[in-house]
């Protein structure tokens, strides 16, 4: 039977939007550092780290994790790397769940770096079209780069072909009322890399269209940085709660899921985000949850564009598909609202380092869980081409 | 619309070899010019026939399954993998097609697209196929905004004159701005299209009132961008930036100079601008450098003619210096 595993350390790096200060060896480092330390263990006590980090171009390196293996004090020790896209953080976290339920690790150290505005454009003086032209090479080599996939029009056709199905939702002013929302959010953040960057419904619907229907302020910025998780098994994990006093935060539940990249009969449906229904319905069904409008209380997701937040909580089973838009209307996620979703301020104000986007949000979780006194979580990463991965984690709090 | 030729890596986005030095909170840190580059002769193996047909016969192939009949475009595989891996077999696809949803359209491009933007991409469904092919979207009616491709709007699959098999060799336009024989032709290529050119719109003449209300507008922009002139965050959203603006209103015309993190009105007329932007109402330039409404969704919205349309770098550069500007009085605030 599987061993039970929960998180018992974490921590994250500020995120920024260009370190100039360190490079990713002493980011990963600052992130681990004080993971250990926030778990009162040494790293010595870590028998293996699974790494997080999203794109090789990034790092500029092929296996961009090698050198940090001995720079964390894990040498002679497991290591393996995941990469899926921007939800390689919680596919990460998945895979150290499952080396440490199996009984392999008692204690597992899941790191998340990426530093990706060293990309930079000479030709716009900017960082921004480089990174968007880096991850323009994870899409398909042979009939979609040549014609400018990116990330944002991937997400777009998606979030496009819903509208196709579901014209009155995803509303202009919600959107922006739910960007503005994060914003104020991101206030309580302190890592964040938009932490003051408060801005108004207006100041969202008067930003300029980067890729039609997205405006600026309704798309993730990228960002540099780390974060890391502490997870162990039961014995140990309750055995480190005593010494910190801190509580264990249960993982209770894990699922992912990776659609088809081609469009039409028998392929993607469009106007979906299956890999989220499945991730998230599967870490339910892992988890014991029958109805999660009822069960979760906080969610952490994975917003690349606002206008996917609200799909993905209709995937979620959190408002029913094609009413995303009464997470606003309905006072769901406004103050006092029924769900405290992205309380970092997501990934739109917090920052997306991709690798750690998702390991971040597992850490606001696990914070706001303790401090709030609230029991169930839900944690989320989507990425590839038309959110074609997702992988979901349910956090529980005795 | 601009075909890549030439150089696989445009000499033009080769940085030069060197560094530079960025302080931060009082410390000096180096920044150092950089690349990976690795070149390849990339197998196309399978593909092959598709981008043949494409580059020499001007024909569209997908792939069939033997078994459940599905026809894939591109023809994506040999053997299909709803079937036990059922052998596949390559069939021709017409050359019209319906969108099968509402594709995006992307103003804000890559480096090595901004030449081509704004372009739409979406997934095409051609005749005789089952599966949606991602393609280029554009419109021979000048920038394409939304509503003109919609879920379900036929479209015409376009040939490019020059073809050297690769996916950007076809593109597509909306049926309904072609003829009936250009929808019906097949191998449609693009030089057979009337694509409208961009020729600068005419202002009418200004009363003596207009020239005055322009002026004043003229004046308040001055205002806007002496401030954006003093701003560090704003400056450096322009750093390494050049270009001289020729600014055209009912009313009056004046240039917008910018330089390496500078920029300023001048009364002069530019007698070699880089672009020409025309705009009936001075307003919207205004209300733009205010961060009162987008330019870039003013130059969408037909309220500013461009005359290139690769100068959308320069309007993301001035839409972000009016976000600068509006943040720095928030926090001065």
């Amino acid at each position: 039977m599987a061993r039970r595993v929960g998180i018992v350390g974490a921590a994250v790096t500020p995120f920024k939007a260009k370190w100039y200060e360190k490079t990713y060896y002493e980011l990963a480092q600052q992130a681990t550092r004080e993971a250990v330390k926030d778990a009162g263990i040494s790293i010595n006590d870590v028998d293996g780290v699974f790494y997080g980090i999203y794109n090789d171009i990034f790092e500029r390196a092929c296996i961009p994790e090698h050198p940090l293996q001995g720079l964390i004090g894990m040498q002679n020790k497991f290591g393996i790397r995941i990469s899926n896209g921007g939800a390689t953080g919680a596919y990460t976290m998945s895979a150290a769940h499952a080396y440490v339920a199996a009984g392999r690790f008692k204690v597992a150290l899941v790191l998340g770096v990426e530093k990706a505005t060293d990309c930079f454009d000479f030709q716009s003086m900017s960082a921004t079209p480089e990174v968007i032209k880096t991850i323009g090479w994870s899409g398909d080599s042979f009939f979609e780069q040549s014609i400018g996939w990116t990330a944002a029009d991937s997400y777009a056709e998606v979030v496009l072909a819903y509208k196709d199905e579901h014209p009155n939702d995803l509303k202009p002013e919600v959107t922006a009322q739910i960007s503005s929302l994060l914003s104020q959010q991101v206030k309580t953040n302190p890592y964040a890399q938009r932490q003051f960057d408060q801005v108004t419904p207006e100041e969202v619907m008067n930003s300029r269209m980067v890729a039609w229907p997205f405006k600026e302020l309704e798309i993730c910025v990228y960002s540099e940085g780390a974060a890391a998780v502490i997870v162990a098994e039961e014995e140990t994990a309750k055995a480190i709660s005593r010494n910190t006093g801190q509580p264990v935060v249960w993982i209770t539940g894990v699922g992912e899921s990776n659609e088809h990249s081609f469009a039409g009969k028998n392929q993607k449906v469009m106007s979906r985000i299956m890999s989220d229904y499945y991730s998230s319905h599967r870490a339910y069904e892992m988890a014991g949850i029958e109805d999660p409008a009822k069960a979760i209380e906080i969610v952490e997701l994975h917003d690349a564009f606002v206008h996917q937040l609200e799909i993905s909580c209709a995937e979620f089973g959190l408002v029913p598909l094609g009413r995303g838009d009464a997470l606003i209307e309905d006072g769901l996620m406004t103050p006092g609202g029924r769900y405290v979703v992205n309380p970092c301020g997501g990934l739109i104000y917090s920052g997306h380092a991709v690798g750690a986007s998702n390991i971040m949000s597992a850490w606001s979780a696990r914070n706001e869980l303790i401090n709030r006194g609230l029991k169930t979580a839900l944690v989320h990463g989507t990425g590839s081409t038309v959110a074609q991965y997702g992988a979901c984690l349910v956090f529980e709090h005795d | 619309m601009p075909v890549r030729k030439g150089k696989i890596i445009p000499a033009q986005i080769i940085p030069e070899v060197g560094s530079q030095m960025v302080n931060v909170d009082g410390k000096d840190y180096m920044v150092a010019n950089d690349a990976m580059y690795t070149f390849y002769q990339r197998s196309l193996g399978e593909f092959t026939p598709y981008f043949l047909a494409i580059r020499d016969e001007k024909r569209i192939l997908g792939c069939k399954c033997t078994k459940c009949g599905l026809v894939r475009v591109p023809p994506f595989l040999t053997h299909c993998p709803d079937c036990d891996f059922a052998p596949t077999q390559l069939i021709e696809v017409g050359q019209i097609g319906v969108m099968n949803s509402t594709p995006p359209i992307t103003y804000f491009a890559t480096p090595l697209f901004a030449d081509m933007a704004p372009f739409g991409r979406g997934r095409l469904v051609p005749d005789g196929a089952d599966t949606a092919m991602s393609i280029n979207i554009f419109t021979t009616t000048g920038i394409l905004v939304p509503g003109i491709v919609k879920k379900g709007t036929e479209m015409k699959i376009v040939f490019r004159d020059d073809r050297i098999g690769v996916a950007s060799d076809i593109f597509c336009v909306p049926a309904s701005e072609l003829t009936a024989e250009q929808v019906a032709k097949k191998g449609l290529q693009e030089s057979e299209i009337n694509w409208e050119g961009a020729t600068e719109p005419t202002l009418p003449a200004a009363s003596q009132e207009q020239v005055e209300a322009a002026k004043k507008v003229a004046d308040k922009i001055a205002g806007v961008i002496d401030q954006m002139n003093r701003n560090k965050r704003a400056k450096a959203d322009i750093a390494g930036w050049k270009r001289d603006i020729q600014v055209r209103t009912t009313g009056g015309e004046f240039a917008i100079l910018i330089n390496d993190g500078d920029i300023r009105v001048s009364q002069q007329k530019l007698s070699s601008p880089d672009f020409v932007m025309v705009l009936h109402d001075a307003n919207v330039l205004l209300a733009g450098l205010s961060y009162r409404g987008a330019l870039t969704d003013s130059v969408i919205g037909g309220k500013i003619w461009l005359s290139k349309n690769g100068e959308f770098t320069t309007i993301f550069k001035l839409d972000r210096m009016a976000r600068s500007l509006a943040k720095s009085g928030k926090t001065a605030s």
